[in-house]
């Protein structure tokens, strides 16, 4: 019992936490791929520059809550602009030209915020001190308002997509663009602002995160592999798989290093997902044939 | 392969060969004349997937790391004969080939891009943390490979040409690969891999058969680097690496095997020389891949991809 509470339960709720964050960027990831094709390998970037935008943010207004609104708004009108200016020019292509595209671009942001920045770790202090006694421990006050924000985010994304317009026209472009266009909607705009949207999404991850973990330049090369993982895990496309598979990883890392150290259970995470993309390459709620 | 082929290819070797002569050539020079022809020859070996087969392969640092930690672990223990480290490489790297291609293989388009990321990534996590071969720092310092016993290959001049000689053979070597009936199937398999099924070919065996190549040539080019560096670091694996191998290819243009050695060139000599100036480099070098894949998606000197396309079907 004293193992339960002292040792398995905070385990628990860090890779809750932690997936709920880790949700929020493969959503994005999962969304951009279901409508574009393209696997987003600039997506790591956007939530580093989330973080860094933050820190601006931050320093100009002393104010976190200010930055959680400001900077993903920032990283939104970069992903729009991105969105038109590179991704646009390939919808016909091969998907695997957008891979190499967002390679590219994922370099460029990168190098760019270490020319204005510099290379070294940062930090942003929690905006909530203190922690809070919890089931018998003591939990930080921070990470538990993390896991509430991320989640009343993602329900709100789920009420987006099920219950607006909006939503439901991005679920249909996802389905069939095509159709879509020949209905006379706008799609390569809805493309543009599902991406902002997707931009801003993952800034608000890097951002939450900042305060548990450092900003540095190369966080989001650090990151983005294991939302790839998430997006396999859930099925490239769907976005109820990439939110379940999120906390499935989350909690699997945070539990597996109780028994295994760090690398053991890197290996054991692609090793998993080895496993599923060679028995079951659409995932957990993927459709099956998206260009497997 | 045409007398034309050759004799170009020959001429391209005199030049690269009278490359240490020049005037200005110093210890520095050399070095990084090794290293583009190094990377030159990796880039091409990548082109057989790419390029020819279609298959664009994000794991290819790890190739190339197992190689280098291949030769590093010998001369570590005082095995310094270059063909004993050689053969070694091509052991490590060819059962490594064979695991990642038997699984990745199976699938295709991004699928096989991110198998082949992931399994480079256990490798990576393999190195990087485990002790016996130095953690993260890698094995350092290690001594100069002999070609035969008394025979050191401790000079800048004497690994520039065992590099040239390697890329001549590797060069050869892709390039009858690509001539042959193998090869064409390859470019089959490229342009509409169910047909090439149905025509009866065994699709998976080809592409397999083809990693195994790529992935033993960037082996053993790895396996020449701690002999120019002197150590072998879990960095050499990172994806990154992966990415930017593919760079080069996209720069020298797909399906050449000519143009990727150009692209591996010219990324380690401007990554060399521009970085000494400016140092948002890779500012430029994601630009230049955006553009690339925006409005030559064939790379600089993908246009030859069509019209040598044209020459084989007329049957030269």
């Amino acid at each position: 019992m004293d193992y339960l509470v002292a040792v398995l339960l905070p385990q628990l709720l860090h890779g809750l936490v932690f997936g709920a964050a880790l949700g929020l960027l493969a959503l994005g990831l999962t969304v951009i791929f279901g409508l574009l094709g393209v696997m987003n390998f600039a997506h790591g970037e956007l939530y580093m520059l989330g973080a860094y935008a933050g820190i601006v943010v931050v320093g100009v207004t002393h104010s976190f809550w200010v930055a959680l609104i400001v900077a993903p708004l920032l990283v939104g009108v970069i992903g729009a602009v991105t969105e038109v200016a590179t991704l646009r020019p390939l919808y016909r292509r091969e998907p695997l030209y957008g891979l190499i595209l967002t390679f590219g671009l994922a370099l460029a942001f990168r190098e760019a915020v270490r020319q204005i920045f510099g290379g070294d770790m940062r930090r942003i202090l929690p905006p909530i001190p203190g922690s809070t006694p919890l089931l018998g421990m003591t939990y930080p006050n921070y990470r538990l308002f993390l896991l509430a924000i991320s989640s009343v985010l993602l329900l709100a994304i789920w009420l987006f997509f099920t219950k607006t317009r909006a939503g439901i026209v991005v679920r249909a472009a996802v389905q069939d663009a095509e159709m879509l266009d020949g209905l006379g909607v706008d799609v390569p705009r809805v493309f543009t602002l599902t991406f902002a949207g997707a931009a801003a999404l993952a800034a608000v991850a890097g951002l939450l995160l900042a305060p548990i973990f450092t900003v540095y330049p190369q966080m989001g090369v650090e990151m983005i592999l294991l939302a790839f993982i998430v997006v396999i895990l859930g099925g490239m496309g769907s976005i109820t798989g990439s939110v379940v598979a999120a906390f499935i990883i989350g909690i699997a890392q945070s539990l597996l290093t109780l028994w295994m150290n760090p690398q053991r259970v890197a290996i054991a995470i692609f090793g998993i997902m080895i496993v599923v993309l060679v028995v079951r390459p659409r995932g957990l709620f993927g459709r099956e044939g998206v260009l497997e | 392969m045409s007398n034309r082929t050759l004799a170009g290819a020959a001429v391209a070797l005199a030049a690269l060969a009278a490359v240490p002569a020049l005037p200005f050539m110093s210890k520095y020079y050399l070095l990084l004349a090794f290293d583009a022809l190094l990377f030159g020859a990796i880039a091409m070996s990548l082109d057989l997937l790419i390029g020819y087969t279609g298959l664009v392969s994000f794991g290819h640092a790890a190739f190339f790391g197992l190689g280098a930690y291949a030769t590093a672990v010998c001369l570590e223990r005082k095995i310094v004969s270059l063909w004993i480290c050689l053969a070694a490489a091509v052991v490590v790297v060819g059962l490594y080939a064979l695991l990642v291609s038997y699984f990745a293989t199976a699938r295709r388009g991004i699928y096989f891009a991110l198998l082949t990321l992931i399994f480079a990534e256990v490798v990576y996590t393999f190195f990087r943390y485990t002790q016996t071969f130095g953690g993260s720092d890698g094995i350092q310092g290690v001594p100069a490979a002999e070609l035969a016993p008394g025979v050191a290959l401790d000079t800048p001049l004497k690994n520039y040409y065992l590099v040239l000689v390697f890329l001549a053979l590797a060069w050869l070597t892709c390039r009858t690969l690509v001539g042959s009936h193998f090869g064409r199937v390859l470019v089959a398999i490229r342009e509409n891999e169910d047909r090439a099924r149905f025509l009866g070919y065994n699709v998976t065996r080809y592409k397999m058969g083809v990693c195994l190549v790529s992935a033993l040539l960037t082996g053993v080019a790895g396996a020449l680097y701690p002999g120019r560096s002197g150590f072998a670091t879990p960095d050499l694996m990172l994806w990154t690496v992966s990415g930017e191998f593919i760079i080069m290819v996209m720069i020298g243009g797909l399906g050449t095997l000519v143009g990727p050695v150009i692209g591996g060139v010219f990324f380690v000599v401007l990554q060399e020389k521009v970085s000494s100036y400016v140092d948002w480099y890779f500012i430029v070098i994601g630009l230049v891949l955006v553009l690339i894949v925006l409005f030559m998606p064939k790379g600089l000197l993908g246009f030859r991809r069509v019209q040598g396309f044209a020459q084989w079907r007329s049957g030269q």
